[in-house]
């Protein structure tokens, strides 16, 4: 049995996919400050879970913006990649990825199988992003896994500005003096990143079918403003965090596959499990 | 700042004509300073692209090109502290940074009544007068000047206007263009009659005559030397054009400008006998397709030609068009065939664009290198202090995506068969500013590059198939 790894380490969550034929093990846990140390504890739990040991990955791919620091992978690919090779494999009608991380949200088209054609990035300002959110939560006292259940219960959603994360702080701690509810002001914070969000992605053509994934898709009020903005339903990953795992994972046993039908077997790191040295 | 600029890897160019841009721009910038302290010519803060540098060379006017020297502080790295004292004065940061700059640097310079501490090769001279031009390509650029009057109140100003009909997809710009024209005559005599009062001399119309034949066989000189770069592999990219720029920009209607770009002719043409591409094993074929570049990280050119990405064509600062394929009058007037230039330049894709429904003069432009460069993907750069670059960059990539679609199309091929052909183009934009560092970070960009690289290798690798 061949199997592959794929590590996404992102600003906000790391993520560990081992694969065979299906899904074998998955791993999630926040990134921190000291990431390029936390590779190889990401990726010896996703073996412990497996069952598995490290010489037994046949080939292993990082992901995400601390890809550089995966000093065991034998290949790095861009996020980009990741997801779209990742929600090709699971939804194979699928044509636009939005990803809102932690720290970023961005926007793939991809074609039929699973190949980006084209992308966009947000990365300059946390209001498009799920840290939007966070803060925003952070100031209401709310559970950051509470806001979507919350923002359903809105009847009025307020207008909150989306230019800029403090901004909106601060005009969300004025509203709620004004006696405006927690539900409409959590409602309006969700569909101010959203509009945000479906700005973005209208940069590039959205086509159906639209799969969200990252944390923003694991809140229900995000998926369905966002849903709302860009005028039609949006499909959800079982596990939306680990797309780009999934997709890194799957690249390796693409590149595995290719190097074995021309009678060779890929390039490979030796697999010591070493942290990133820090420079 | 001066331990950053040591650590910073300079770009490397494939060309040694833009290997010799830096000295000779410093040159430019010590001229102007050495004309201040002999006091024999007038000096004049001016605009690039505004069809009188032949007039000024002509009444041996020196040239300060204020964007220039912006260009240059950000190139430099040391923008900052003159963007921030332009701050300190009330002028917002979301204003063009060039002029932002450009004001910090002349209030500092007239506060101080000496050139500021460190001012890049040498600093900006005190100007003896202003000409600014208020045209449809920038604002900033009759306000600017506006603006540095507050600290320089005894130098005058001078505006052109140089206008140009706007695209009307159902009006054949030629009804009207003789309006247009008679009143940018009217502007370039009047700036005449202004220079002649300020330098006390008379315009010699032979002189100027010959300067304007010389800069007619410039433009046409640097188009064919472009149109050298549709070569595979390419022997210059973008990255060296954001600095061969500088005689087209800068110093038009000189000798020097012409024989810069005949040795540029020269040195592509041996390239290309040699099969040397701008880099080594050409992958990708990229456009340059709008928007300033960051001048503080031209490094970024070298990050893509790492991945064998080279750039054949641009539309930034390429501001020539052939004489030769301009549809406009015969003149022996050089004030009115510079103004017949400046109309046949601005609506040189207007006629195309008329015959493709729902298109528009710039993306015929995109269309236009797109084909004949053999071009893969395009790349564009929304600087967020350009307005006049930023707005329709990406109306623009929506109107090609119209064309260049993401499946396999029927186009005729060789002897007029029809061929199926997948025509798609991924974009990526860039997003920072031209001299504002605070909005640039290396490794976004490069992640995006990375991942705009991979997509152009996936769709590769899916065509191969």
């Amino acid at each position: 049995m061949e199997y592959y790894a794929g590590i996404d380490i992102g600003s906000t969550m790391t993520k560990a996919v081992i694969l065979a034929e299906e899904i074998v093990a998955s791993v999630i846990g926040p990134t921190g400050p000291e990431h390029r140390r936390l590779a190889n504890k990401v990726m010896e739990e996703a073996l412990r879970r497996a069952g598995l040991a490290l010489e037994s990955i046949t080939y292993i791919i990082s992901t995400g913006y601390g890809r550089i620091n995966v000093p065991f992978a034998d290949k790095q690919v861009t996020e980009i990649s990741c997801h779209a090779r990742g929600v090709g494999s699971l939804f194979p009608q699928a044509r636009t990825v939005i990803d809102i991380g932690g720290q970023d949200s961005k926007a793939i088209t991809i074609d039929a199988n699973g190949r980006p054609t084209n992308f966009i990035m947000n990365d300059k300002c946390a209001a498009g992003s799920g840290r939007f959110i966070e803060v925003i939560a952070d100031s209401l006292g709310v559970k950051l896994e509470e806001m979507g259940d919350i923002s359903l219960r809105s009847t009025h959603p307020a207008k909150i500005s989306n230019i800029c994360t403090i901004w909106a702080q601060q005009e969300v701690a004025a509203r709620l003096a004004e006696g405006v509810p927690v539900p409409d002001l959590v409602a309006g914070i969700h569909e101010a990143l959203a509009d945000r969000v479906a700005r973005m992605a209208k940069r590039l053509k959205v086509e159906k079918e639209v799969v969200l994934t990252g944390g923003g898709a694991k809140n229900k009020g995000l998926l369905k403003a966002l849903s709302e903005q860009l005028g039609c339903e949006i499909l959800v990953p079982p596990e939306p965090l680990i797309t780009g795992a999934l997709g890194a994972a799957l690249l390796g046993k693409d590149i595995v596959q290719k190097a074995l039908k021309s009678g060779k077997r890929p390039e490979t790191k030796k697999r010591t499990l070493e942290e990133a040295k820090l420079h | 700042m001066a331990e950053e600029q040591k650590k910073r890897k300079k770009r490397k160019t494939a060309t040694k004509a833009a290997a010799s841009i830096g000295p000779m721009v410093k040159e430019s910038i010590t001229s102007t300073i050495r004309a201040r302290e002999e006091g024999k010519q007038k000096i004049a803060y001016t605009f690039i692209v505004c069809q009188h540098d032949e007039i000024l060379r002509a009444m041996d006017i020196v040239p300060v090109w204020t964007e220039n020297y912006s260009g240059i502080c950000g190139a430099k790295r040391d923008a900052e502290r003159f963007l921030q004292r332009a701050e300190s004065l009330g002028f917002s940061r979301s204003l063009c940074t060039y002029a932002l700059c450009g004001l910090g640097f002349d209030q500092w310079r007239e506060e101080l009544g000496e050139m500021p501490p460190d001012a890049p090769w040498g600093g900006q001279v005190r100007p003896d007068f202003m000409i600014s031009s208020g045209q449809i390509l920038c604002d900033p650029r009759s306000k600017w000047y506006q603006a540095a009057q507050q600290f320089m109140p005894d130098v005058p100003i001078y505006n052109i206007d140089l206008p140009y009909p706007l695209f009307d997809p159902k009006r054949d710009h030629r009804e009207v263009w003789g309006y247009y024209h008679r009143y940018i005559v009217k502007e370039l005599r009047g700036l005449v009659s202004f220079l002649e009062e300020q330098t006390g001399k008379k315009m010699d119309y032979d002189r100027l005559r010959e300067l304007v034949d010389l800069g007619d066989r410039t433009w046409n000189l640097i188009h064919e030397t472009y149109e050298l770069r549709r070569a595979v592999p390419c022997p210059m990219g973008t990255g060296d054009a954001m600095n061969t720029m500088v005689p087209m920009c800068f110093m038009m209607g000189t000798q020097e400008a012409y024989d810069f770009y005949l040795d540029l002719n020269k040195e592509l043409k041996e390239k290309i006998a040699r099969g040397e591409g701008e880099v080594e094993e050409e992958k990708y074929r990229l456009l340059w397709g709008g928007g300033l570049p960051a001048w503080y990280a031209l490094n970024d050119f070298n990050y893509f030609n790492s991945k064998g990405a080279s750039f054949p064509a641009e539309t930034t600062y390429r501001m020539v068009v052939p004489l030769y394929e301009m549809d406009i009058p015969e003149t022996n007037d050089p004030i009115e065939h510079l103004a017949w230039r400046w109309l046949g330049y601005w609506t040189f894709w207007y006629e195309k664009a008329r015959k493709r429904p729902g298109s528009e003069p710039d993306v015929e432009r995109l269309i236009q290198y797109i084909e004949d460069y053999k071009i893969d993907g395009v790349v564009m750069h929304e600087a967020f202090s350009c307005r006049t670059w930023h707005v329709g960059l990406i109306w623009q990539l929506h109107q090609l995506a119209k064309i260049y679609k993401p499946i396999p199309v029927l186009v005729l091929g060789k002897e007029g068969k029809k061929e199926k052909k997948q025509r798609e183009l991924p974009s990526l934009v860039l997003e920072s500013d031209i001299i504002d560092i605070t909005s640039y970070s290396e490794v976004d960009t490069r992640n995006k590059i990375d991942a705009f690289i991979e997509t152009l290798e996936s769709l590769r690798r899916a065509r191969a198939a």
